[in-house]
């Protein structure tokens, strides 16, 4: 950090500059016109939705005749509740499990000495890749109780016990195990960024590592991991692919489910489907603003100006045991769908009589990869959907930064309402939203529909909650101390950002540009009404795939599509192992 | 609508019998029209279909006409409409042509789409038709599908599917609530097979699946032995290979006539006229039949789908007034029936 303060001293010919006394104001109404722009416009058309029968771009803001009628339907329909109750079952259940393992995790390979920590790390990221949909498809063809090839493997073990994905706890568990690299992600950043020296001053006054683990470690991380917590549960409600793949056959309905069904029926029922996410959106107001109660009024800068060296607990022989569990972990959660998925991709039908037809080579051949490279879509979607992912984690990155800068490092007036608008998308379904982002843009002068732009955008908006809460855990934990020395040595604003805010919280600003591409690269609900023969992205030839009843081809093309984000996450762990030599050599 | 229907075929056959001489050009369309078609290169369309069906049919079309490109937007059913929809309301309707199942949607959009008819009208049943605008490019027909690996009494009727022997989730329905093609199979059961064929078939137990695709995957890998598909699902994957059989019953075929039409804000409606020719002509539909496993609604249908006997198997087109009447009644009571949470 002292190579930092020194960069910090003021140029010579550089000009202290006034007190932001205009420029705070506008900087924030500017924020405020944009968030109106991207959130608040669409979700208008949302309430303008659920509010009424009509579609305000077909009928016209006049046919407007608000009533409450869908909100009543819908808090009164029984099968609401059911999946209502369902749904909370379900992502309770899944956030449990994420939290126990991704916090575990980020333990592991931040704070041990366990082996082959790298390339744990960049596995453990691998679930948060595939998209929902392929998830559910996998974990279909693993733990289905009548063919899954998990009770193919038990059956000719002469084993009785028999697995059963289609139920309740399939989905806890699948949304447990996918959904854990969310909190490994907030809570990892948070403590490799965190000052050790407590964790010393525990040891030395002679706590067991399990106790200083348990009173000072996850503590003092404690905004990272309620912040990632809270993200996992809020995402997993809002995810359509597993429980359409895994409950559907249990008849297990969730919210997502319930609202693709309107929204797909004949005639499709979107207002009620708005009233339904607007119901989803007020369970996560109530817990934003739980979380927000509980942090407020607290510090949580463990990252200070005192140099500091990552500490990593000695295991001793333990750390064969907390790798074996890392393994256990990639094995249930890469390499069983992996595999699910490449038999899955490779074998002509997948229909496996018992476990020696799965040696049958005869049956394997690259047929679905050669149909899926014919289709002359295949390409545009890939090319689109890179471009749209960068777009998006640029644009989305920036304005990201700019948010979670404003509202958490600085005391202009007006950033209460802009955290909260920048919260308000986290809980529209995909599909619903997709549906506002219509209605709100399409009608707009100049040529922003049929773009790719439109796309990006609507990204940006929709996963914005997920980006800033990202980047708002790094900025907390910087202490305002040293953008203070930054400030005395002359520093503007913005000197001060480039050279102290910037540098600290890169791995913060990367990982949350990384989460806007995957998630971007993954969307599906809100591409589907948006996008057209020119801009198709993959996500929509995958439900085109899917749709057609094509496992092989489904398969196939998420084999494709995880390539494609697995090198993309080798470059940015490139990327931030970079910042953190830089970080390193600073301390 | 008849009397349109009438006029527009006089018109085709003069153009036809004007044209003569070129056999393949009066069957799609006049020289003119062909040319302009080809001076315009290209025409947006919108599908509910699957993907890959509709781009078979693109490239089949592309063989006789290499000049024009067909770009492809596809979206599920009801989705495709608020699309279109809300599009048309904005002036920004990419789609030349459309092409949807469910007649009824459509029929409330015919607004939307340009007088047409194909140069072969007259050979399509009327009964198929909604409007004088919309003609069925796509007809599908329900066929009942087993896994011959694992079914040794395989049903031969509709009848069957009430037999005890299958009991225990052996057999897969698609949910009556989930289209326009699931609810006219749950009424010909209803209609035809008799009032009581829900309960009987409910009774055995049922594996409930939201859409045809991933039951006839589920089929094929042997989740459920038995199940009413939409023929041209199952069609391919039995045609590549898969322990997978689909029978006709001789109670009769329920079929949905798609409706496909040709918008007025088109920006190639020769292009798009052309291509809603060569669908519908005897080449498109034989195309379709032979390749994609769809049925046809024209009258004297240029071929049929493998095991089809004409002389036994009937067609069953809804009742299209009874189709929009009885649907949400009689819906809620299938889901009774089968004890399905909508």
């Amino acid at each position: 950090m002292t190579a930092t303060s020194v960069e910090a001293l003021p140029a010579v010919n550089e000009v202290q500059r006034p007190p932001r006394r205009l420029a705070a104001p506008l900087w924030v109404a500017a924020l405020l016109l944009l968030l109106t722009f991207l959130v608040i416009y669409p979700l208008l058309m949302l309430v303008f939705g659920a509010l009424s029968d009509s579609n305000p771009i077909v009928d016209g803001f006049g046919a407007f005749k608000p009533s409450a009628k869908h909100f009543l339907e819908v808090l009164a329909n029984p099968n609401v509740h059911l999946a209502f109750f369902n749904a909370l079952a379900a992502c309770g259940g899944g956030t449990i499990l994420a939290v126990v393992i991704g916090l575990a995790f980020s333990w592991i390979v931040v704070r041990t000495n366990t082996p082959f920590k790298g390339f744990i790390a960049g596995a453990s990221m691998i679930p948060l890749f595939v998209p929902p949909l392929v998830a559910g498809v996998a974990w279909g063809i693993l733990g289905s109780p009548k063919t899954g090839l998990l009770n193919t493997a038990l059956k000719w073990m002469n084993i009785d016990f028999r697995f059963d994905f289609y139920s309740m706890s399939g989905l806890i568990i699948v949304f447990g195990i996918y959904y854990a690299p969310y909190v490994y992600m907030f809570t990892a950043s948070a403590l490799k960024n965190m000052d050790p020296s407590l964790e010393e001053a525990s040891e030395v006054a002679g706590a067991s590592a399990f106790t200083t683990i348990f009173t000072i470690t996850f503590p003092l991380i404690a905004p990272a991991i309620l912040a990632g917590s809270l993200l996992s549960f809020v995402v997993m409600l809002g995810i359509y692919g597993v429980p359409a793949a895994l409950g559907a056959p249990a008849n297990i309905n969730v919210l997502t489910t319930y609202i693709f069904k309107l929204t797909a029926w004949s005639p499709p029922l979107y207002n009620t489907a708005a009233a339904v996410a607007i119901l989803l959106m007020a369970v996560t107001a109530i817990l934003v603003w739980a979380q927000q109660r509980l942090l407020s009024g607290r510090s949580f800068a463990t990252v200070a100006g005192k140099a500091f060296r990552p500490r990593s607990l000695n295991l001793g022989k333990w750390r064969w045991f907390t790798f074996g569990l890392a393994l256990t972990y990639l094995f249930v959660v890469v390499v069983l769908p992996t595999l699910a998925l490449i038999i899955a991709a490779f074998r002509k039908f997948l229909f496996i009589k018992d476990f020696d037809a799965l040696f049958d080579m005869k049956q394997y051949s690259w047929v679905h990869f050669n149909s899926v490279f014919d289709n002359p879509l295949t390409m545009l979607s890939i090319w689109n959907t890179l471009k749209v992912g960068a777009l998006t984690a640029v644009v989305g990155g920036a304005l990201a930064f700019a948010i979670g800068y404003t509202v958490n490092r600085t005391n202009v007036a007006g950033r209460k309402s802009i955290d909260m608008l920048a919260t308000l998308p986290i809980a529209i379904p995909g599909l619903v939203v997709g549906v506002a982002y219509l209605w709100a843009w399409i009608g707009l002068p100049g040529g922003l529909y049929g773009t790719l732009w439109i796309l990006a955008l609507a990204f940006v908006a929709r996963f914005m909650p997920d980006t800033v809460k990202a980047l708002s855990t790094s900025f907390m934990q910087i202490h305002k101390e040293l953008e203070e020395a930054a400030w005395i040595c002359g520093r503007g604003l913005l000197g001060t950002i480039r050279t102290i805010v910037l540098p600290l919280a890169r791995p913060g600003v990367v990982a949350s540009m990384t989460l806007l591409f995957v998630l971007a690269v993954r969307e599906l609900g809100s591409s589907l009404f948006l996008y057209t023969s020119d801009t198709t992205v993959m996500a929509v030839l995958l439900l085109d795939y899917y749709e057609g009843g094509n496992v092989g081809k489904t398969a196939a093309f998420s084999l494709v599509q995880t390539l494609i984000l697995a090198v993309l996450l080798g470059f940015t762990t490139w990327l931030s192992r970079d910042a953190a030599q830089g970080s390193a050599r600073v301390g | 609508m008849q009397r349109r229907t009438m006029t527009a075929t006089a018109i085709g056959l003069a153009l036809g019998l004007a044209a003569l001489p070129a056999m393949a050009q009066n069957e799609f369309g006049s020289k003119e029209l062909i040319a302009a078609a080809e001076k315009e290169g290209a025409l947006t369309y919108y599908t509910a279909n699957f993907a890959e069906t509709e781009q078979e049919v693109i490239k089949e079309f592309n063989k006789r006409f290499p000049k024009i490109k067909v770009s492809m937007v596809r979206a599920p059913g009801g989705q495709l409409i608020t699309r279109i929809k809300t599009e048309a309301a904005a002036g920004k309707l990419g789609a030349d042509v459309v092409n949807h199942s469910d007649r009824g949607l459509m029929l409330e959009l015919a607004d939307l789409f340009q007088d047409y008819a194909p140069p072969n009208a007259a050979d399509y049943r009327p009964d198929a038709l909604v409007s004088p605008k919309l003609w069925p490019g796509v007809t599908l027909g329900w066929a009942i599908a087993y896994n011959t690996a694992l079914v040794k009494n395989a049903p031969k009727t509709w009848m069957d599917l009430t037999k005890p022997e299958y009991k225990n989730k052996m057999i897969g329905q698609v949910v009556a609530p989930s289209g326009g093609t699931t609810w006219t199979r749950s009424m010909f059961e209803r209609q035809v097979l008799g009032e009581d064929y829900w309960k009987k078939q409910a009774e055995l137990g049922i594996a409930m699946y939201p859409s045809g695709a991933p039951l006839s995957d589920a089929l094929v890998r042997g989740e459920v032995t038995i199940a009413p598909l939409l023929y041209n699902i199952i069609y391919t994957k039995i045609v590549e290979g898969a322990p997978a059989e689909a029978i006709f019953a001789p109670e009769g075929v329920p079929i949905i006539p798609y409706a496909d039409g040709i918008t007025k804000t088109a920006k190639s409606p020769n292009a798009a006229k052309l291509f809603m020719n060569w669908r519908l002509s005897k080449e498109g539909q034989a195309f379709q039949i032979a390749k994609l496993g769809n049925i046809t609604s024209l009258k004297d249908p240029p071929a049929f789908p493998k095991g089809w006997d004409p002389k036994v198997i009937k067609v069953w087109v809804p009742n299209f007034e009874q189709f929009e009447k009885l649907r949400a009644p009689w819906v809620e009571e299938w889901n009774k029936t089968y004890g399905y949470r909508q």
